[in-house]
């Protein structure tokens, strides 16, 4: 159960029924975006006023009102993040960290009109300092459909990992 | 007792007169530049050496790199000193139960049936199993899976199966759950130590107690801790971790994107007039009045409108019921609490308890909760969390950057383990330098959040508690972990 965003869409949504491929597709790309580091690409996939969230290892279903999170980034955070990575002041990404993402079990869990609730598994490997990390989520994610697509209204990242290990840090977009 | 060097003194809270004097501690005369310190520039061992002629401060770096000396600590500090083990929040129901790590011993941290808040060693007293698996949750018993020994939660024996095999003299009446040997609270922040003989918490608190005290009052009807503890863990020594929370002087150059955000939402910045305080027996504070807004006292543009009004309200409440000094105490500034040797204590836009555990000499476990005001209006207990998480933790937007400095520190030290450039070993390669503000301590004038004395107090305390190690120093062996 996550908060719901407070979005007022300005956008020409559409009702079409979106199938599976065309979710994969969507985050296949985001994924490719990130793993290149294309940030400005990747935050284009939002919609102005989108959230983005990353629960704590322990969390059982608590929204960021009420409980501590990793990342809770509200529209003008999520700038401000995408804005900082770009930096070469962003130490803890200079270098950048190699990121390598295996996206799977792609399912359309609902859609509600233009609403698309979507799950997946992803599995990231991340490469600095001449150590490897593994970081195992599951996607929980809200999309809107668009005409010409889909966009993230809520991207939720929830770590599987029990805690996050030595150097295990989310500097990166998980 | 606290283990300390022979000869070595209580340490006092060392404020020189004309120092801003926070709330709660004394001024103290200036000790600096005399005694057996001055004369032997050795402070409690070979591994941290201060030249007051000189005005330097140097840390040897086999103290972040030494499988031996966090062997030592492991015994000096984390089995004879009070250690920060949670909040009493986590637990707040009977027969609540936290499962954790203090010192590299399992722990179960739980309330009994009758409210009492115990610590027991998580191993079954039986064969040593860990009896509970979980890391939390609500139970009447704890039951060891393996041969069903099984306790209350108040630590006594419930049940032995097949009693009957056991001597019948008693064998069964000394059989409890194997608590820590002392527990204290102190404003809902729960101590405990390993060796019965340490001083009472207060004692060992000092002048950290009243700073735990005035964030403990900042909510009316009190703090909690909220669900959601980010675990995480550092490939840095534990000390790198008290050390960034104790420097201001990183601040601009390591949030520099950080300081960037802050500006663009209206807030500017500023590391002036600002002061770091050293508050005796290890324990650490910096007290910030120019880096951030404080939800409910501060107000900040990012906070937004109706925050502002709120904040003008709650802080009137403060005045009346803390009285206008306290309340100023209390409010007005931000304070980073370093209470030795594994508590942190970030009372600044919003509140964070942050708990170190070492792992090895390089790794470190942190666990970090958020405090927030009981029953605050919801929208500011989410604007709270929302602003924590925007700064701290492995997530957010500015301690990735310390974590960076942490690794980078343990990386960069082994170039200078055991080397030279002539064709044999240079010990004087092998320091760090903490120097910064020295000549203002020696000359009793007020030590700046951006010096480095709250960081060279934290390791004056530190050598004398851990005193020499053998094969490590300057006269070591070099080899490190």
């Amino acid at each position: 159960m996550t908060a719901q965003p407070d979005l007022t869409l300005d956008l020409p949504t559409s009702e079409r029924t979106v199938g599976r491929p065309e979710v994969e597709d969507f985050l296949y790309r985001e994924a490719h975006l990130l793993d290149t580091w294309q940030l400005d690409a990747w935050l284009a996939l939002f919609v102005p006023g989108a959230t983005m969230e990353v629960p704590t290892t322990d969390n059982r279903g608590w929204t960021p009102a009420e409980a501590g999170y990793f990342v809770c980034d509200d529209w003008d955070l999520l700038r401000a993040r995408v804005k900082r990575l770009k930096s070469r002041k962003a130490h803890a990404e200079n270098p950048r960290s190699r990121t390598h993402r295996m996206v799977g079990n792609v399912c359309v869990v609902a859609q509600e009109g233009a609403e698309l609730t979507v799950g997946a598994n992803v599995v990231v490997h991340r490469y600095r300092d001449g150590a490897a990390f593994t970081y195992v989520a599951r996607y929980d994610h809200r999309l809107v459909v668009l005409p010409d697509g889909l966009r993230f209204v809520l991207r939720r990242a929830v770590p599987v990992n029990e805690a996050m290990g030595p150097g295990e840090r989310l500097s990166f977009i998980l | 007792m606290t283990p300390t060097a022979p000869g070595s003194a209580p340490t006092a809270p060392t404020v020189p007169p004309g120092t801003p004097v926070p709330p709660g501690l004394r001024a103290a005369p200036p000790s600096a530049p005399t005694g057996p310190d001055a004369a032997d520039k050795v402070v409690g061992n070979s591994m941290v050496r201060q030249d007051w002629a000189r005005s330097t401060f140097r840390v040897h770096r086999s103290a972040y790199r030494d499988a031996a000396v966090l062997h030592r600590e492991s015994d000096r500090i984390w089995s004879h000193t009070w250690l920060y083990l949670g909040h009493e929040t986590e637990i707040p129901e009977p027969g609540d139960f936290r499962t954790r790590t203090l010192g590299g011993r399992p722990l179960i941290f739980c309330r009994d049936q009758d409210g009492a808040v115990h610590a027991y060693l998580n191993a079954c007293p039986h064969r040593g199993t860990i009896l509970c698996r979980e890391t939390e949750g609500r139970t009447k018993h704890f039951q060891c899976f393996y041969h069903a020994w099984t306790f209350k939660t108040s630590g006594e024996l419930a049940a032995l199966p097949d009693k009957a095999g056991y001597p019948a003299d008693g064998f069964a009446d000394g059989l409890a759950l194997r608590s820590v040997a002392r527990l204290a609270v102190h404003e809902g922040f729960v101590f405990v130590s390993f060796d019965p003989d340490v001083p009472d918490l207060l004692t060992h608190l000092g002048a950290a107690a009243d700073y735990l005290t005035m964030t403990a009052s900042i909510g009316p009807r009190g703090m909690t801790t909220t669900p959601g503890v980010q675990s995480y863990a550092v490939r840095g020594n534990w000390k790198l971790a008290v050390e960034n929370a104790m420097d201001g002087y990183h601040f601009a150059p390591t949030h520099n994107t950080f300081v960037g955000y802050l500006r663009e939402t209206g807030f500017a910045v500023t590391d002036d007039d600002q002061y770091a305080y050293d508050l005796g027996d290890g324990h650490g504070l910096v007290v910030l009045t120019g880096h951030n807004g404080r939800i409910g006292m501060i107000w900040e543009p990012r906070f937004g409108e109706s925050e502002r009004i709120r904040t003008e309200q709650k802080r009137a409440e403060m005045a009346e019921r803390l009285g206008a000094d306290r309340a100023a105490a209390v409010a007005d500034s931000s304070k980073i609490l370093y209470v030795f040797p594994n508590l942190l204590l970030f009372d600044l836009e919003a509140l964070t308890i942050r708990q170190l555990e070492p792992a090895e000499p390089g790794a470190t476990h942190v666990r970090a909760w958020q405090l927030v005001e009981v029953d605050e209006p919801a929208e500011t207990r989410e604007l709270r969390l929302r602003t924590m998480a925007s700064f701290v933790g492995p997530g957010g937007l500015a301690t990735p950057d310390d974590i960076e400095a942490y690794e980078a520190v343990q990386r960069g030290i082994h170039a200078t383990s055991g080397v030279g450039f002539t064709g044999e070993v240079d010990p004087e390669l092998d320091w760090s330098d903490m120097s910064r503000g020295m000549a203002d301590e020696k000359a009793a004038r007020p030590g700046r959040s951006i010096d480095e004395g709250a960081m060279r107090s934290f390791w004056r305390h530190w050598s004398r508690v851990v005193g020499e190690v053998p094969g490590s120093g300057p006269a070591g062996t070099g080899v490190s972990a």
